[in-house]
């Protein structure tokens, strides 16, 4: 096997060879990666962010008038529709209705909203504000729904408003993000 | 005294060997009857490169080693999947199951009383830990901005309503920023 050999070990001297144990030191090796293997975490979670739109104290240095931006407001009517609707400040600009169709994904009663993601696409396509790479501001989508919506048609709403992604620069490098960043609406 | 007479007191230990038809006397025959001086049959395993490509795996599943195992997910919570994600950031953990808010695995309410009361409402458990958390990390972070962000685990039959009043609730102690915890689905 493996040993060390320093030329030594004549005229009646102990020998200065040795051999190494490498049959232990694999054994122990193997037994190490068995272990690491086993107790190895491969997660699959994620996560989907959502800021709040809670209504606040009012602050001091709060701007007047502050600048108009078009959002795209996501309404959940019911149980058989969804409005679209772009708003510039409380000015409404623009409403699409929508019929909720859901198609089922996986077998653990997942579902997703293909044509509302098909929608939100088209409408970023054409309405988005902000699509330049070196603009480092999202658009901006509200999303509203009732307060006896089951949590999994939020997120398969929330995963189809972020469906659009474009380019975006940011130290030196080009990355694909989201379109818009997603406010649950509270109230 | 000659190294003949003492030769019957040696023990009769060699060095190991080949013994077989080695004394035969006649070279040529010897190396006849011993293989001829053919190719050996043993061979060496080359444990040096095995060694490193050991060292090499148990160098990578150290590193990805994680003392504190999985994500602590609460056992009753089945979780939502969604395609659009993002990785998972270390953040407070709010569990909200069918009956139970659960902060990093501690009671923190119940949402039995938001939907009783079928309207938003900010539950104050939640909002005295949540504000202890955050005044803690400002006090061990001094000077640094407060990221304000909370991970929500949320079983997907839990209402709306109690996902708003946990938001509210999370808002108002100072964590606008919140994330779903979700499954990540393969997309098509």
């Amino acid at each position: 096997m493996a040993g060390i050999d320093t030329g030594g070990g004549h005229g009646g001297k102990r020998s200065t060879n040795h051999e190494i144990p490498l049959i232990p030191f694999i054994d122990f090796l193997l037994c190490l990666v068995a272990f690491l293997l086993v107790t190895a975490v491969w997660s699959q979670m994620a996560r989907i962010n959502a800021d709040a739109r809670v209504p606040g104290p009012p602050q001091n240095d709060e701007p007047k008038d502050p600048p108009k931006e078009k959002q795209l407001h996501v309404e959940m009517k019911g149980a058989e529709k969804f409005q679209l609707v772009w708003k510039e400040g409380n000015t409404v600009v623009n409403t699409i209705d929508l019929d909720r169709k859901q198609v089922p994904v996986g077998d653990q009663g997942d579902f997703r909203f293909p044509d509302l993601a098909k929608k939100i696409s088209d409408e970023w396509n054409a309405n988005g504000a902000h699509r330049a790479a070196t603009d480092a501001k999202l658009d901006q989508a509200v999303l509203h729904t009732d307060n006896s919506t089951p949590f999994a048609d939020v997120i398969a709403v929330i995963d189809a408003i972020y469906t659009p992604h474009r380019d975006l620069t940011w130290g030196g490098k080009t990355e694909k993000v989201a379109a818009f960043n997603v406010t649950f609406a509270v109230n | 005294m000659s190294e003949k007479a003492l030769h019957r007191f040696v023990q009769p230990v060699g060095v190991p060997g080949r013994r077989l038809l080695h004394h035969i006397p006649l070279r040529f025959v010897r190396k006849k009857v011993t293989g001829g001086g053919s190719r050996s049959v043993n061979q060496e395993i080359p444990l040096i490169p095995f060694i490193d490509f050991l060292l090499c795996i148990v160098l990578f599943l150290l590193a990805s080693f994680s003392a504190s195992g999985e994500l602590p997910i609460d056992k009753s919570i089945k979780l939502p999947n969604a395609e659009n994600v993002i990785d998972m950031t270390d953040a407070p953990m709010c569990a909200i199951t069918g009956t139970q808010i659960l902060v990093d695995g501690s009671p923190a309410g119940s949402t039995r009383v938001i939907e009783e009361a079928n309207r938003l409402q900010r539950v104050e458990e939640l909002f005295n830990i949540l504000k202890n958390k955050r005044e803690l990390w400002k006090q061990l972070n001094p000077g640094k901005d407060f990221p304000g962000v909370i991970v929500l685990q949320v079983d997907r039959k839990v209402q709306a309503l109690v996902v708003k009043s946990v938001f509210q609730t999370a808002a108002f102690a100072g964590y606008p920023n919140v994330s779903f915890m979700v499954g990540r689905l393969g997309k098509n």
